[in-house]
């Protein structure tokens, strides 16, 4: 029995380490390449650990190539469309959640809000793209804010909803037999318990936004307006890729929604399974 | 015990239990819920119903706006590249969505059987979120740097960077494969995680029970665990079938369809028609043929999704 037991852990623990490294080298060679040198690059055999780790190619990156205007870019365009997208999933998960509205309607929202989950963005983007010129929208932040808007909206009411059933019917009643107008409940019972969860959902809209690259790519064309993916995109496709740029340009992307996954990571799962896994 | 980041104990639920209580002053509320929806509702389902709608105008008209009929749907399912992109994208999940449920699963009954202590089970679970989180274009310099010749971690470490290294992102085999590793790279963990919290909920007297009568762990995996996360399994499938048919960032930074068509799967074809060659009209009827497929799809699954629209 012992035996058997050894050689399962050894099993489990050689498979785990296989994992982590298949799962980890490949960003490890992200971070390394964006510390080197652009004369490291040129070696015969690359080099898997930086001869002389500088932090150039960041500044290459946001300065000399002027990315920190597409990363403003993001950052506004991410902001307006997760604000957006939470007050409207908001006004839309408050009546189906704490007020009697029918079944068929809570149901009809459900049910519509997850069909567009399962929408592929090239298809709404064609006729989008149509509309965002018609009326201006064209390659303007603001086009961007709308349309990330809807697509996150889904996301935003599934989320907002399981939290807001999570707190109970009770404790709004109770103020209101108190005398407290509905609209005082709400905000000095409801707002408050729910901010968590406002918050949860807020962090995760907006790391989906942060990567978003296809509407960006298609309803943008100058960097007044294109967002920090569609940049990074250009750096990997341009004929002559200049690695530690590239690389660089990849870390950013990758740094922002990871701080803000461990930040939420409680939710994150609720979030991605529309509320089919909970926290126990 | 205490890990060095707190992470939650993960379960599933299917159904919540919900009351409603009884307002006296029903009908009011009653309106004042339907005040406050019915605006904000609508207007959503009309801005998100727009596009559908114009792209059917747009399918139906030319480029100069004259009504041709149904012209652009016969020019649209005429087109023998449609047919080869749908056949590569049947390729990619063919190839992508078993891997992804076989080593996701086959990762959550590991974890789940062998590993009892809580830090590493934390320290697995933030690790599975961290390609989950990546933006698929920073998936792709990723994979830039792994595939790449020449600078390509890949090739340099298989000792290959003369004359003849492989080119896994140009030659046709090599290309599909190489942008389906990078899907299960970035989704195993993914199937992982849901599947991993799915096992949580198998109450642990039957598991005990099932080893007390000697059953052999593949018997207590058919038999026990199997039916407890089989939602669970058809939730993680039907995400991924759903991310699979809109494939998109990563591959077109990695091979941009190519090389030839060989990894120019649907949603790429969309593309190159209405902003390659800018013929807005097939591609809107192509959106429209999409739209409708997908609707179609999701009516379809939607039964059997264990997700609770109530």
């Amino acid at each position: 029995m012992r035996r058997r037991w050894t050689l399962g852990r050894i099993v489990t623990t050689a498979v785990l380490v296989v994992a982590v490294v298949v799962f980890v080298f490949p960003l490890y060679w992200l971070i390394a390449t964006s510390l080197k040198t652009k004369a490291e690059l040129y070696a015969v055999v690359p080099t898997l650990v930086p001869q002389n780790p500088t932090l150039a190619p960041y500044g290459d990156v946001l300065v000399d190539r002027g990315f920190s205007t597409l990363l403003l870019n993001s950052i506004i365009a991410d902001l307006g469309a997760t604000a957006a997208a939470i007050a409207i999933a908001f006004a839309i998960c408050y009546p189906i959640t704490r007020l009697p509205v029918s079944r068929s309607v809570r149901a009809f929202v459900l049910n519509w809000s997850l069909s567009l989950r399962f929408l592929p963005p090239i298809a709404v983007v064609i006729p989008y793209f149509t509309i965002v010129r018609a009326i201006g929208l064209y390659n303007q932040l603001p086009g961007l804010i709308i349309v990330y808007t809807i697509f996150n909206l889904p996301l935003a009411i599934w989320m907002l909803r399981g939290f807001l059933d999570e707190i109970p019917l009770e404790i709004e009643e109770a103020a209101l037999v108190d005398g407290a107008t509905r609209w005082t409940a709400f905000r000095t019972v409801l707002l408050p318990l729910s901010r968590t969860g406002i918050l949860a959902a807020a962090i995760i809209v907006f790391a989906f936004d942060w990567a978003e690259f296809l509407f960006a790519f298609i309803l943008t064309a100058t960097p007044q307006s294109m967002t920090f993916p569609v940049g990074v995109q250009g750096l990997v496709t341009q004929f002559e890729i200049i690695w530690n740029d590239m690389a660089a340009g990849g870390v950013i992307a990758i740094a922002l929604p990871l701080l803000l996954m461990i930040a939420a990571r409680r939710y994150v799962m609720t979030g991605l399974t529309f509320g089919v896994i909970r926290e126990k | 015990m205490t890990s060095p980041i707190a992470v939650p104990e993960l379960t599933a639920t299917t159904v919540a239990p919900r009351g409603r209580i009884h307002w006296s002053d029903r009908s009011r509320q009653e309106r004042l819920g339907y005040r406050l929806l019915l605006p904000t509702l609508g207007t959503v389902v009309v801005v998100a119903t727009i596009p559908f709608l114009l792209a059917v105008v747009q399918a139906l008209t030319s480029a100069s706006g004259a009504f041709v009929g149904l012209d652009n749907f016969t020019n649209a399912l005429g087109n023998a590249a449609l047919y080869e992109s749908v056949r590569q994208t049947a390729i990619y999940a063919a190839v992508v969505l078993p891997t992804e449920i076989l080593l996701g699963l086959g990762l959550a009954l590991l974890v789940h059987r062998t590993v009892r202590s809580p830090a590493i089970r934390a320290a697995i679970y933030v690790a599975a979120m961290i390609p989950i989180f990546i933006p698929q274009i920073a998936v792709g310099v990723v994979f830039r740097l792994v595939f790449a010749p020449d600078y390509g971690i890949l090739n340099v470490l298989l000792g290959d960077t003369g004359r003849n290294q492989i080119l896994w992102l140009s030659s046709p085999p090599l290309a599909m494969l190489s942008v389906a590793t990078v899907d299960v790279w970035q989704w195993t963990p993914f199937v992982y995680l849901v599947l991993f919290a799915g096992l949580q909920t198998v109450p642990s007297e039957s598991v005990e029970a099932a080893q007390v009568d000697g059953a052999s762990p593949w018997r207590q995996f058919v038999h026990i665990e199997l039916p407890y996360i089989r939602p669970l399994l058809l939730l993680a499938l039907f995400f991924r079938i759903a991310d699979v048919l809109r494939v998109f960032d990563h591959v077109y930074v990695l091979t941009g369809g190519g090389p030839g068509t060989t990894t120019q799967f649907l949603s790429l074809y969309l593309y190159r028609v209405g902003f390659r060659f800018s013929d807005l009209s097939q591609a809107s009827a192509l959106a429209v043929v999409v739209m409708v497929a997908m609707t179609i799809f999701y009516t379809l699954i939607s039964r059997f999704l264990p997700v609770e629209t109530r």
